[in-house]
């Protein structure tokens, strides 16, 4: 049974399309992502789940019910904006009881209590919005949708302002109030590893459409065209004829293939026993030796184009630049797209 | 370091000095008796205020003047401070309208403004020339770049747009989300355009003037009228007003910010540099008037 339904969204702005044609489906409980660069049309889909932006055609569904004529406030959605957009003039306590009042619920403070208990705000309540930093305010802006109970949380690039650590320990929180509560979240980033780390289902968007969805390793491993490729996981890519003549083979048929940098490995030059029944070999030379900690990426030139090689930082195995290397790609490794 | 600190000293020991002088001047001058070759007054006396304050005439005028500043700059709020949320908020793309449309009283001279209202308002469906309700009409011109700019840059400050998204989503209908969410956050913004607008408004003459003239006798027609007769009586009709202004100003501000259990620091700012722009315009009028 799906829970949210997006059927053939369209929008688009004067000239320019935003939303092209948007259709999928959540079910309950799920947490699911649009991932894309900035531009593509994730928030703008965000906020006409939200009710903030109208749609030129289609239908969006929550729980059997048509909301897309419906206001913001009959939506019984949640949001999480990127700068918090917390009430500056009201305590943490009063912001987050701010929808309740709205709505005249019983027992607000209770309600409220058990929140601030569960993002671990505790001792803040009577705090205003600038005396906290921006994690507590993220905090309080997530308890403040999540007290509504909403049927659909909507999370717009929610951590994007904090720096990285406190954007780490967030991610894992979030992730267990969401799997706590069981509410169906929807999280918009540009970041793939945030989206690789938080979600049930991936939707990778470009250009206004959903180009790919599928769990984070689906994605990952299994990309549909180069943009996925490029944008998920720094796959080479290279061109087919390309491809032919630095592998002196013509098995692999299709336009292009993509190569994740992890899977391929090097071998010195003068190394002869290459085993080249599961692999081609390429010849290089490092161009580049870079480090970001634990991966080592090394640029290997090649005759015809160059190609990324991750590997684990191990003390002592280490290719100088200029060495001359054998690049050993794995045969079934190959993505053709 | 220490010489570089003395020397920001001297520099704002000047200014405030240059700042007043005039008013110090004014105050002096009102309180003078004779005062003709030395450097300070030789002597004083109150018989100048006891004269201003025994004269019916100024407080009809001070009367007339808190008329035509509470109608006009109430009005201005209560048209403007929708008017500015709903383009701000709601229609976004014409702002652009409204910004130029509060610009324009800055591009036209009073006399050429007095002069058009005169000849439109002189016949025709509302003949309203040589009424106060057209200098009422006037002065909300006049003070709308004030309330523009202050009201617009208090919601950009706050980001009301997303606070009104977040607040619908909340459950709040759109005039709930005002109350409730904008207006508490742009309360400071709007009491520094009013009174801006009240200090602008009390030292107006020349639409006054052109306008209703001696048949709605304001404080600087008033003023102007005794200019004539003493230099005294106008110093001490200027310090009594300026009082005015000062107390009203405080207890305005008193009255909003002992409730505000969270005073945001961009206030207190926007409060000071209104204070330093209120003293400008002070000095201004004296060197103007005198």
């Amino acid at each position: 049974m799906n829970y949210v339904t997006i059927d053939q969204v369209t929008k688009g702005y004067e000239n320019q399309v935003v939303l092209n044609d948007i259709s999928l489906t959540l079910k309950k409980g799920e947490f699911a992502t649009l991932l894309g660069q900035s531009g593509c049309g994730k928030s703008t889909l965000l906020r006409s789940i939200a009710g903030l932006e109208g749609v030129d055609v289609g239908r969006i569904l929550i729980d059997g019910k048509d909301i897309t004529n419906l206001s913001p406030r009959q939506r019984e959605v949640g949001m999480v904006f990127q700068s918090y957009a917390l009430f500056p003039n009201m305590s943490v306590f009063d912001n987050i009881a701010y929808g309740l009042k709205m709505k005249k619920v019983k027992n607000i403070k209770s309600k409220v209590k058990n929140m601030i208990d569960m993002v671990d705000l505790i001792g803040k309540e009577e705090s205003y919005p600038h005396q906290l930093s921006g994690g507590q305010q993220q905090r309080v802006a997530l308890a403040r949708a999540l007290v509504m109970e909403p049927k659909v949380l909507l999370l717009d690039e929610p951590l994007s302002a904090l720096d990285a650590k406190i954007r780490k320990s967030l991610q894992k929180e979030l992730k267990r109030i969401q799997k706590e509560l069981d509410i169906t979240t929807i999280f918009v980033t540009h970041d793939q590893e945030e989206a690789m780390t938080m979600s049930d289902r991936i939707f990778v968007m470009n250009k206004g459409k959903v180009v790919q969805s599928g769990s984070p390793s689906e994605i990952y491993t299994s990309p549909v065209n180069t943009f996925v490729a490029k944008f998920i996981g720094n796959y080479n890519v290279c061109n087919m004829e390309v491809f032919h003549k630095l592998v002196r083979s013509t098995e692999l048929k299709g336009n292009e293939v993509a190569i994740r940098p992890e899977v391929l490995q090097l071998v010195s030059a003068g190394e002869d026993s290459l085993d080249l029944q599961e692999n081609w070999g390429i010849k290089g030379v490092i161009k580049d030796v870079s480090m970001t900690g634990n991966v080592l990426r090394y640029e290997v030139e090649t005759d015809e184009s160059a190609f990324l090689v991750d590997y684990l930082h191990h003390r002592g195995e280490m290719f100088e630049q200029g060495a001359r290397v054998h690049i050993l790609v794995p045969k079934k490794e190959c993505i053709i797209l | 370091m220490k010489s570089s600190l003395t020397f920001h000293k001297v520099i704002v020991g000047l200014l405030v000095i240059y700042l007043l002088i005039p008013l110090v001047g004014t105050f002096l001058f009102s309180i003078a008796g004779k005062w003709d070759h030395t450097i300070l007054p030789e002597s004083y006396t109150m018989d100048w205020y006891i004269e201003l304050f025994q004269d019916e005439r100024f407080y009809d005028a001070f009367r007339r003047t808190l008329f035509l500043i509470v109608m006009s700059v109430g009005l201005s709020v209560v048209i403007m401070l929708p008017t500015i949320f709903i383009i701000t908020v709601y229609f976004s793309k014409w702002e652009g309208l409204l910004q130029a449309a509060a610009m324009l009283p800055y591009g036209i001279p009073p006399i050429v403004g007095a002069v058009g209202l005169i000849k439109v308002y002189s016949d025709g469906p509302i003949q309203i020339a040589g009424t106060p309700w057209i200098l009422i009409g006037a002065y909300f011109i006049t003070i709308l770049p004030f309330m523009y700019q202050g009201i617009r840059s208090s919601l950009r400050t706050i980001n009301a747009v997303q606070l009104v998204d977040a607040a619908e989503l909340l459950g709040a209908t759109k005039f709930q989300s005002f109350r409730t969410v904008v207006f508490p956050n742009i309360i400071s913004g709007i009491l520094v355009s009013t009174l801006l607008s009240v200090a602008l408004l009390f030292s107006e003459f020349a639409f006054a003037n052109l306008l209703v003239g001696g048949r709605f006798e304001t404080i600087q027609i008033y003023l102007a009228d005794k200019l004539n007769s003493s230099g005294h009586l106008t110093s001490a009709i200027v310090i009594t007003y300026y009082s005015m202004i000062l107390l009203l100003t405080g207890i305005v501000l008193k009255l909003t910010f002992r409730n505000e259990k969270n005073p945001v620091v961009s206030n207190k700012k926007r409060i000071l540099s209104f204070f330093k722009k209120q003293h400008c315009n002070k000095n201004t009028a004296i060197e103007g008037e005198k």
